[in-house]
């Protein structure tokens, strides 16, 4: 830092200063309808109104000399980052000059001319400079972060409490949410960043922040829990606390040595926070397994509008989800040559429900370009086993019924190929014993069920318990 | 006659389009699309209110996504009403063996009250010869020989509490999550939730065996505060399954079509005026009892099933019956029913006479329940629906480990009191873990030592389950959201997976 600094005391000089936010909106504004009335006064009608631009330029002038100075002050604080506070002092004091240069000129005749393009100028070096302050105050991707398409910053989303890593996954994002504002790149408040663990070990400009294993002795952690009107309390009264769960987190990840890389499942875990990992333990999003890790693109509109033409259900496996489960059962027509409706969606279809519909073998050609399907439903179809071996091209089906219908060995042996199987329903099917015996060898995580299942007949079935006599 | 009422509906129809309505409708509309414009980049209702299952289209059972890719399409909630003896079925107690018929220490009385215990009772042995099945070593007594076959399927728990010891209230508790009148059931949760996969049928359908409807009479399946359409839809497992369900003489199925055609044409003009959402569950329950005249009489028909399906079940068409229902509940889910929910009374074993004694009512009760519930699991799971059918089983609450005196007297029968604080339920299907057992007892089975449950862990999981994340899960009512769990639950993890 090249500028004196006067952090940690209080004075007339920051007092002042810390108008500056407040003072700055006054030349933005003042500037502004002066050069507004100026360019409105050009039209006949309105000449009457270039009568008022003096007066309110130099009450823009005057605040944007205020502004300069309060800014300055401010500046001297600290805590900013020196490219970026160039910039807009510069910008600034420039505004300011033009400004008061701009007053001087006005009567001048010779400047006439020269007078409105002048102002021009003034109000794009005001408009920057107005960005580049905002820009300090709120991190420089304030603005573009918010564009539509862009993704906000979230809470990182955790689908194993037990695999996360304490630091990446739990530490960093509260950090991120609460702490970066003031302490980044940008803005190092009382000349400490916590946008990176390399940071953090450097501390501030008061020492370090974290000692290893001794929440108790780091600031890090101590500050949090300061009364809240208390000046060295963290984050200062009036911005977004941290919430109780956040600060367990953060004590028991300094507990345990503050380690970047550790999983959750590596860390002792006290009570209390087994509690806070209880509650995070996220509501079964990413482990399930019939969904697969990547993201499709979205859905074709027309392409699922043609499929709900004919009774079919096409739905999101999850709100938010590009993946669909498809479900025939309001469509029990559904035949063969319907199943090429499937193929525009066929790298969002995960679920696929065709019970009891009018399938057949060369529907299963269009399901075996379904490179996502998890669960394939086929009880009660005219499926044979002639369209069975494609479907080992299915490589990520899971689940595959094929209940009541007319499969049996040679089609059935034929999903050997496909490693990924885990469940196969072939109840109410011809397989024979041995052919099962044979796909469960080379098969052997695939739970094969024949169903068929029955109860003994127990005495106790009938018994009517009474007393007796 | 039927003519006369589609002219009449023409007739009121005519009058929406007056000069007097195209005018008020050209003001408001004109505004309200102009508002419409100044708002559209913000979304009002969307993000933390966490309305993400707000119906959108005009039919309210029209299905939707839930928060996050589901275990669970169906449920079948199979509902022991009057509460079963946890102590005779499956919470084992050889230590309570030893203290039969010795008089209960104070000090597991003291600051406890009880329906009808009074002074200081007897303790009352498990009357029941319990032993350890299937790979999970679990304790099944001797009651339920068919189900300790399938003990491996499911998951225990063992100990579950409720803060209600009477019948109505904790049946309301159980299934709406408030022992108040007034909650949405789990089930109009769910199909608010989620809708209705097959539009032939109500995503929400109950069954009834044991001579009597529930205690707490028809508000265990009632919608509460959420729209009417969401309610459980009572069908009957004998005669007709739905009442009214034939066309009356002289009206053939064209023209009822046409009169409902007609009157939901009225009804959607004056939703469009009202918007009250009563208004659409009136127009969908009228289609919908239009086409369940074709699917309902065919779903809920066993006699067509094989007969090695009825001699699994146990089943005998045209009966009331548990088994019955229980091959009813399978027949619904395969059709895409989102929630069956069986209730069979006869559980309330006090003891006060022979049909409710510990020794013959409750034997006889299990014998009702045993192959039926067991065969329902085999099926389920032979089908591959096992798979995305969570099945749930358990009382209301369960029964003392003292033998009941009712005003201080002995009884004529053995028979236990209502009991809060400790109880067991079990789960199986959808991604419950198989062969699972969570929470423990201590030694005569009071009270919870271990892996305490509430009820709303219960619905918690239950909609954990159904792709729903049961605090965000909420409806808008008399200016708050409200949840299943209100402000409690805590999905049981130790029994998933």
């Amino acid at each position: 830092m090249n500028l004196l600094q006067i952090a940690g005391q209080g004075s007339w000089g920051l007092f002042f200063g810390r108008f500056h936010p407040l003072l700055v909106h006054l030349p933005i504004g003042m500037l502004m309808i002066a050069f507004i009335l100026e360019g409105l006064s050009k039209v006949k009608r309105l000449a009457f109104l270039s009568a008022a631009v003096l007066p309110v330029m130099i009450f823009g002038a005057l605040s944007a000399v205020l502004s300069c100075i309060a800014g300055y002050l401010l500046s001297l604080s600290g805590g900013y980052e020196d490219d970026a506070l160039a910039l807009h002092q510069w910008l600034g004091i420039g505004v300011a000059v033009i400004a008061v240069l701009l007053c001087v000129l006005h009567r001048m005749a010779v400047l006439k001319k020269l007078w409105f393009p002048l102002s021009g100028v003034m109000i794009v070096l005001l408009s920057a400079a107005g960005h580049y302050g905002g820009s300090l105050t709120h991190g420089d991707d304030y603005l573009t972060a918010a564009l539509p398409g862009r993704q906000l910053p979230k809470t990182a989303s955790i689908t194993s409490i037990p695999d996360a890593k304490v630091y990446d996954d739990m530490v960093q994002p509260i950090l991120e949410q609460k702490c970066y504002g003031c302490h980044n790149a940008q803005k190092l408040k009382g000349g400490l960043r916590l946008d990176g663990m390399e940071h953090i070990r450097k501390g501030g400009e008061n020492g370090p922040v974290l000692k290893d294993s001794l929440p108790e002795a780091s600031e890090l952690y101590k500050r949090l829990i300061l009364p809240e009107n208390d000046d060295n309390r963290m984050p200062p009264k009036g911005k977004p606390q941290l919430t109780p769960q956040q600060v367990e987190i953060l004590y028991w990840w300094i507990e345990q040595g503050a380690s970047t890389t550790a999983k959750v499942k590596e860390l002792q875990k006290s009570p209390r926070i087994q509690l806070v990992l209880e509650a995070m333990q996220p509501s079964g999003t990413g482990d399930h397994p019939f969904i697969p890790e990547t993201t499709p693109g979205p859905v074709d509109d027309q392409a699922r509008e043609a499929l709900e033409a004919i009774g079919v259900k096409v739905m999101p496996v999850a709100a938010g989800s590009n993946y669909v489960m498809i479900n025939c059962v309001n469509a029990s027509g559904f035949s063969n040559k319907d199943a090429d409706l499937l193929l525009p969606l066929k790298s969002q279809i995960v679920w696929l429900k065709l019970t009891g519909t009018q399938v057949g073998d060369s529907a299963l050609q269009v399901l075996a370009k379904l490179p996502q399907l998890t669960r394939l439903h086929l009880e009660y179809t005219a499926v044979t086993d002639a369209g069975l071996p494609v479907l080992a091209d299915c490589k990520q089906l899971r689940y595959l019924s094929l209940v009541g219908t007319k499969v049996s060995d040679k089609g059935v042996l034929a999903l050997q190929r496909n490693k990924a199987l885990r469940e196969l329903f072939i109840y109410k099917t011809a397989v024979p014993a041995t052919a099962i015996s044979q796909l469960q060898q080379a098969l052997p995580e695939t739970r094969i069920d024949t169903g068929g299942y029955t109860m003994p007949v127990l005495a106790t079935d009938t018994t009517v318990y009474k007393k007796e006599g | 006659m039927s003519e006369k009422i589609i002219q009449e509906a023409n007739e009121r129809a005519a009058k929406y389009f007056s000069r007097r309505h195209f005018l008020h409708n050209c003001m408001t509309g004109l505004g309200a699309t102009a508002l419409g414009s100044l708002l559209g980049g913000c979304n009002l209702f969307s993000g933390e209110s966490g309305e993400e299952g707000m119906p959108q289209s005009l039919n309210p059972l029209e299905p939707r996504a839930p928060h996050f890719p589901a275990r669970a399409r169906s449920v079948i909630y199979l509902h022991m009403a009057g509460a079963p003896s946890q102590l005779e079925l499956f919470d084992y107690k050889p230590d309570l063996q030893k203290l039969h018929n010795q008089l209960c220490p104070p000090s597991i009385l003291e600051g406890k009250r009880f329906a009808f215990i009074r002074g200081v009772p007897k303790m009352l042995g498990p009357q029941a010869v319990f032993a350890q099945h299937g790979e999970s070593r679990a304790w099944v007594s001797d009651h339920l020989p068919h189900f300790a076959k399938v003990a491996d399927d499911v998951s225990f728990l063992k100990a579950v509490h409720t803060d209600q010891f009477n019948h109505g209230p904790a049946q309301l508790f159980m299934h709406t999550g408030s022992a108040r009148l007034g909650r949405p059931s789990i089930g109009s949760w769910v199909t608010y939730g989620l809708g209705s996969e097959n539009s032939n049928l109500p995503g929400f359908v109950v069954l009834t065996s044991g001579g009597k409807t529930p205690d707490a009479g028809k508000s265990v399946w009632g919608s509460g505060f959420l729209p009417s359409v969401y309610q459980g839809v009572q069908c009957r497992s004998k005669g007709d399954p739905v009442l009214y369900i034939t066309d009356p003489e002289g009206m053939d199925r064209d023209m009822r079509y046409q009169s409902i055609q007609a009157i939901n044409e009225v009804n959607k003009q004056e939703y469009e005026t009202f918007k009250d959402p009563e208004i659409l569950s009136r127009i969908s329950q009228y289609e919908l009892a239009y086409k369940m005249q074709i699917s309902v009489p065919g779903v809920m028909d066993i006699s067509n099933e094989p007969a090695y399906i009825h001699e699994l079940y146990g089943t005998q068409p045209g009966q009331e019956s548990f088994a019955n229902n229980c091959l009813l509940a399978r027949k619904l889910v395969e059709k895409g029913v989102r929630f069956v929910q069986l209730f069979d009374w006869g559980w309330d074993a006090h003891g006060t006479n022979e049909d409710t004694s510990i020794e013959y009512g409750l034997r006889n009760k299990c014998r009702e329940i045993d192959k039926a519930m067991t065969a329902l699991l085999m099926d389920l799971k032979q089908r591959g629906l096992l798979d995305e059918t969570l099945v749930v089983w358990g009382g209301e609450f369960g029964r003392t480990p003292m033998q009941e005196n009712r005003d201080g007297k002995e009884m004529p029968y053995m028979g236990r009191d209502h009991h809060a604080e400790a109880f067991t339920m079990w789960m199986a299907g959808a991604g419950v873990r198989r062969g699972g057992s969570w929470g423990e007892t201590d030694e005569i089975g009071f009270s919870a030592v271990k892996g305490k449950t509430s009820v709303h862990d219960i619905h918690a999981t239950i909609l954990q389950q159904l792709g729903f994340d049961h605090e965000k899960f909420t409806y808008q009512f008399q200016g708050r959201p409200f949840r299943l769990t209100d402000v409690e639950g805590r999905v049981i993890n130790e029994i998933l997976g």
